[in-house]
């Protein structure tokens, strides 16, 4: 019978600061939206994304000229959004549907990730919305 | 156009529309930032606080086209601000709420009431100075003129409270399929003192339609086929006025003016449709299947 040989010395111990576990954590998530958000990209209606946390950031919108416009209305909306919630005591923002004359935007706090899809009237919201949901 | 009836009586369908469904904690109107009518357990300074919030979105919107409606779920309740024309209402509803109901309590009974306050106002001899909701809250108004307005305000709304109860009861899915509704977001139009010496013509009544293609060879491109029974309603409200044109709007916002005849075909009678030439689809920017609003021009 063979017998696995067991090493007896110990091996050195792997120090993760807990910042860095965190860091780590909230990269793994930003990463997995991205690939969502790439995915819902592709559905039929959809105009583009934003998604950011506070050290990275990702943009795919179809009209380039007005990335600035779509991030300060992305940013105004979420900040808008929570400041009405906290006012009637409604806890976290899940998810905002903002209904425009021409297109619509589903913004999103997700671990700390601001998410912004905009799409078409038309698109499925719902559907979106089930899409990138945890 | 704002007056104290009209704060009365969008105050008391607010009330209402609590009553009804207590799931609403709370709700508000607002038009141009200034508060028209509340309900009692909402703070003002908690209004005046949305209102900036939501101002700071509608500032941006225009990448989106201009705002129509903004709805926050957060993990407790959801508020839903939408614009209704001019006005804006806002609900604030618990996780428990029946978001059908809930929507069709406010956006049908609140439009009805702003309609039907301006007509009363309009039928009124003298046409009040504008006031502020501050100014109904707490100035001190005639005690038996208030208490008239306040006591038809409530008639009023209870009566559409019950009439919406009732639709949603009779019609629980999808009430607007088919059915040919009267527009009920109108544009509210000021009363011109001056213009009591001419007879007042009523407001055009403005219909919702569903777009269907309208083709062939001998199909006149500027002409829209409408059902009888919409005509009819028009002949019968101006009987002595031309209406030879209608004004077509879509949900995008694009108008325009067309000429119009009565639908031929009787299958299509009392289906809520407009017939529609390419053309006129194209100026619109609408395919068949979408809804469009269409009043009449009166000469």
């Amino acid at each position: 019978m063979m017998v696995k040989k067991i090493s007896q010395e110990a091996a050195p111990a792997l120090v993760v600061e807990e910042d860095e576990l965190l860091d780590s954590e909230e990269n793994k998530s930003f990463t997995d939206l991205c690939n969502k958000l790439a995915e819902i990209r592709k559905n039929k209606g959809v105009i583009g994304y934003i998604i950011r946390n506070e050290t990275s950031a990702t943009i795919d919108l179809k009209e380039t000229e007005k990335i600035f416009e779509y991030a300060i209305f992305s940013s105004q909306v979420l900040d808008s959004s929570q400041e009405i919630s906290d006012l009637f005591e409604l806890g976290d923002v899940r998810s905002v549907l903002i209904e425009g004359k021409e297109s619509n935007v589903l913004c999103m706090n997700l671990d700390g990730n601001k998410i912004s899809i905009f799409m078409e009237k038309d698109a499925d919201q719902a559907d979106i919305l089930k899409k990138i949901s945890p | 156009m704002s007056s104290e009836v009209y704060t009365l009586a969008l105050k008391s369908a607010l009330q209402e529309i609590q009553s009804a469904c207590p799931e609403v904690t709370s709700s508000f109107i607002f038009k141009d930032g200034e508060i028209l009518a509340k309900t009692i357990n909402t703070e003002k300074e908690t209004v005046t606080q949305t209102v900036d919030a939501f101002n700071s979105v509608t500032e941006r919107a225009d990448i989106i086209g201009g705002l129509e409606s903004l709805t926050i779920q957060g993990a407790k309740g959801k508020v839903n601000i939408a614009v209704m024309n001019d006005f804006h209402m806002a609900t604030v509803s618990s996780k428990k709420a029946d978001e059908k109901y809930v929507n069709t309590l406010t956006r049908v009974l609140i439009p009805i009431v702003i309609k039907l306050v301006e007509e009363i106002q309009s039928a009124l001899p003298e046409q009040e100075e504008i006031t502020k909701y501050d100014e109904v809250a707490t100035g001190e108004p005639e005690p038996v003129e208030d208490e008239i307005t306040e006591g038809i305000a409530e008639e009023l709304a209870e009566e559409i409270v019950d009439e919406a109860e009732d639709n949603e009861n009779e019609q629980p899915e999808e009430p607007e399929e088919n059915t040919v509704t009267t527009e009920l977001y109108e544009e509210p139009e000021p009363v011109e003192l001056e213009a009591y010496d001419e007879p007042l013509l009523p407001e055009p009544p403005v219909t919702q339609l569903m777009v269907e293609n309208l083709g062939g060879l001998l199909v006149a491109s500027d002409t829209v086929r409408i059902g009888q029974e919409v005509i009819d309603q028009w002949k019968e409200l101006y009987s002595d006025k031309k209406i030879n044109e209608v004004e077509v709007e879509a949900l995008n916002g694009k108008s325009t003016r067309c000429k119009f005849k009565h639908i031929k075909k009787s299958k299509d009678l009392g289906k809520g449709i407009i017939k529609m030439p390419e053309k006129i689809q194209l100026t619109l920017e609408i395919v068949s299947g979408e809804l469009v609003t269409v009043k009449p021009v009166v000469e």
